[in-house]
């Protein structure tokens, strides 16, 4: 089971889109996918029509009292599961604060789903705090997306220092970045991207444009692809998947 | 996961109609209804059906849409494929990179997938949704014709999602009120099969039931029959070279009948026993260069991992000599095959094993005349014949010390096969714990035994190849990677004659040479 979390410090840079979209491409594919909703606003989980409650709430799951898959619920899509978000995971940092070993917490919850999924997605809350190093060691790689502004760029050097910093906590964590929300319309997205292309070789080749598509997703309530297969932003997180699970 | 719960339906109306009419009380929208015609593949032998797994071609009757392979187990979609050419996949290669593909791969193996019944078939979806129009459970409406127009069961499948048990229940509750439903564990494959009349897949072990009192006559008629049977079963598929399993499988059978002619001494009238040993040691000896061939091939993706990856790509040509080899040889089974000696064989055979009881005598004498065995006791002729080849493989064997010459050790794997054969065509006279306890030590023996003949013939046949691709011009970096290959097949060879010590030493125990002497006692106390 691979684990990857979309996450930038950032919010409104399109994490939830990417969960739920690259979630659904891989599912297709064949992969036994999860897609964990820690956002406490719920955003993937209401593109997947379900309810926003957690039995116990996510304290019930970050203790152990109840095990991650009592609360997973079935997406439409074959092969495609979540858990949902629930508005108690505002206070995660609190508690894996008030667990044995905060860092290991969202590993070890983990931990029993294992044999049953391929590919787990955390959709992670725009931050950086205790959960998100909780996040870090649970996960094998995160997926950060950069719109080419000034402010997400920055973010982006932030959280590269925060990896650079603090080995210990970031261990073999694979940091792969990608731009999103792209408008080639703009000068500004447009330079940026030759510049950025220049300074990260190792941000990927796909970029997410910013088309009303992605933004459909909200009315539809569904990743981009079952509603609309052939356009252009579904087949931009298809390639994306591509590079991204090659780097896997 | 989420599991599906399945149904045959009493045909008292169309169930889907019937669905779709009851939608709004059922709290079901119809998602979607489409006409497929699907064709089921799985091995010759069965192997996805006995795991469970039904693989499928799907295509759409009305030409919407491309054609796809679908994967399902108890009704559970594992995975689909959109194919770009309506295509079955044949060999593991052909798979596609589903995650899970390496699940299929190891039941397949080497074998082919070869296609089954086909049918064609309405599935009906029903979407049971919530508040925020969230599919809670899905009710899957199948109903199939087969080619000829026969209806199978029409079945109701009711797919529980994961976390939303409960909506399942209910809708079930509903259901079995508005349809009379019996529950369905098999699969539409096998459903489709059984009506289609298609052939019973081969049996990979011989299965028989062999009354211990009857005349042993009897009972190498019965064994010799069966044997002629796994023959005829894998026939066409080696002449068509489906996969290499339909040879290997005739191979065996043929191997088999004649070790149980050998053993058939005093059972079948000499002189007919004498024609027909020699029968078959020519139909096994035709078999054999394109065997080797064959295994030649099997071996290749295990010789190229023996090798550093950037020295891989230079036994190409190595592979395309075995390619061409595998070919030549089995243009050659081929024209064995239809030739009239064999179909002379055949026929001589047949009319041999027709009838019941003693063979006549080769003079035309009474039945039994001329072979004293014939009349007593299966179990007890059997007993008598595996005592002696228990008695010599432990003879020969103690005999071997690690000066011995390979050909030692070639023909006491001889001497196993044969004790083993005995076991496997006339197990059925005994317990059966008492021959799986007599058969498990032997079988290991065998491993090693095999390991060390294999590695001996592979490595002649490999130094072989070398002086053809020299021949050929093959360029020194093949030549270099194919002596690296060759140095792996003898450190093989060696680990195995290592080990052969200490599996011989496990198989001349006390234990063993009691579950042996058992079988004798079984057939004193059967008789």
């Amino acid at each position: 089971m691979k684990v990857l979390a979309t996450y930038n410090i950032k919010g409104g840079v399109g994490k939830t889109a990417t969960a739920v979209n690259l979630a659904y491409e891989a599912a297709s594919r064949g992969n036994r996918v999860l897609v964990w909703d820690l956002d406490p606003q719920g955003a993937a989980t209401f593109y997947f029509r379900i309810r926003p409650k957690v039995k116990g709430g996510g304290k019930a799951i970050v203790s152990g009292r109840r095990d991650l898959d009592e609360v997973i619920k079935a997406s439409d899509y074959d092969n495609l599961d979540v858990v949902p978000a629930d508005f108690s995971m505002r206070n995660l940092d609190l508690m894996i604060e008030g667990s044995k070993k905060p860092l290991a917490t969202l590993r070890r919850v983990l931990r029993s789903v294992a044999k049953e999924y391929d590919l787990v997605f955390l959709d992670c809350p725009p931050s950086i705090s205790l959960a998100s190093e909780s996040v870090f060691r649970a996960a094998d790689a995160l997926l950060v997306p950069v719109i080419p502004t000034t402010l997400s760029i920055r973010t982006f050097e932030q959280l590269d220092r925060f990896v650079e910093e603090n080995p210990e906590v970031v261990k073999d964590l694979d940091v792969i970045g990608f731009f999103s929300m792209v408008d080639r319309r703009k000068r500004l997205h447009r330079e940026l991207l030759v510049e950025l292309r220049a300074a990260r070789p190792d941000l990927l080749d796909e970029l997410i444009p910013a088309v009303t598509d992605v933004e459909r997703m909200g009315v539809h309530r569904q990743p981009v692809t079952a509603f609309s297969p052939g356009s252009r932003a579904a087949r931009s997180y298809a390639a994306l998947w591509d590079e991204i699970s090659a780097r896997l | 996961m989420s599991e599906v719960r399945r149904f045959v339906v009493t045909p008292t109306d169309d169930p889907a109609a019937v669905l779709v009419r009851l939608a709004d009380e059922l709290s079901l929208r119809a998602a979607s209804s489409t006409v497929v015609e699907r064709t089921f593949l799985d091995t010759a032998d069965g192997r996805l059906d006995a795991a469970g797994v039904v693989l499928e071609l799907r295509h759409p009757v009305d030409g919407s849409g491309s054609a796809s392979l679908v994967w399902t187990e108890d009704g559970r979609t594992v995975a689909t494929h959109q194919l770009a050419l309506p295509e079955a996949p044949r060999f593991v290669a052909d798979l596609p990179a589903w995650p899970a593909a390496d699940r299929l791969a190891g039941l397949m193996e080497m074998r082919a997938l070869v296609p089954g019944p086909t049918i064609t078939t309405r599935l009906t979806v029903l979407a049971a949704l919530d508040r925020e129009e969230k599919t809670t459970a899905r009710v899957v409406v199948d109903t199939s014709v087969l080619r000829n127009g026969d209806d199978l069961p029409m079945l109701v499948e009711l797919h529980e999602l994961r976390g939303y048990g409960r909506e399942a229940d209910r809708l079930e509750k509903r259901l079995r009120a508005a349809l009379v439903l019996e529950p369905f564990t098999g699969s539409v494959a096998a459903a489709a099969r059984a009506a289609s009349g298609a052939p019973a897949f081969l049996p990979s072990k011989l299965r028989l039931a062999l009354h211990p009192t009857a005349p042993a006559a009897e009972a190498w008629r019965t064994v010799l029959r069966a044997l002629t049977d796994t023959m005829t079963a894998n026939f066409a598929g080696t002449i068509a070279d489906t996969d290499s399993e339909f040879l290997h499988d005739f191979r065996v059978a043929v191997r088999r009948t004649r070790s149980v002619l050998q053993e058939g001494r005093k059972v079948l009238p000499p002189e007919r026993r004498d024609e027909f040993r020699a029968g078959f040691k020519w139909l096994g000896d035709i078999t054999t260069p394109q065997r080797d061939a064959d295994v030649h091939l099997l071996d290749y993706p295990g010789l190229l991992a023996s090798v550093p990856a950037e020295r891989a790509a230079a036994l190409e040509p190595l592979r395309e000599l075995l390619v061409e080899r595998q070919r030549e040889c089995h243009g050659q089974l081929v024209a064995d095959l239809r030739s009239m000696r064999r179909a002379q064989l055949g026929r001589d055979w047949a009319e041999f094993l027709a009838g019941d009881g003693a063979w006549p005598a080769d003079d035309g004498g009474e039945p039994g005349s001329d072979a004293p065995d014939s009349l007593r006791p299966a179990v007890v002729v059997a007993a008598e014949r595996i005592h002696k080849a228990h008695t010599r493989l432990v003879r020969d064997g103690r005999t071997i010390d690690d000066g011995s010459e390979p050909v030692a050790l070639h023909d006491l794997r001889k001497d196993a096969k044969r004790l083993r054969y005995l076991l496997e065509c006339f197990g059925s006279l005994f317990p059966a714990s008492d021959v799986a306890t007599a058969v498990k030590p032997l079988k290991a023996l065998q491993d090693t035994l095999g390991t060390f003949q294999d590695t001996e013939v592979q490595a002649h046949a490999l130094e072989d190849m070398a002086v053809q691709l020299v021949e050929r011009g093959a360029p020194a970096a093949t030549l270099l990677a194919l002596g690296a290959v060759i140095e792996g097949v003898h450190a093989r060879g060696a680990a195995a004659r290592v080990e052969f010590a200490q599996r011989f030493a496990a198989f001349d125990s006390h234990t063993v040479t009691k579950a042996y002497e058992r079988l004798s006692e079984d057939a004193e106390e059967l008789s």
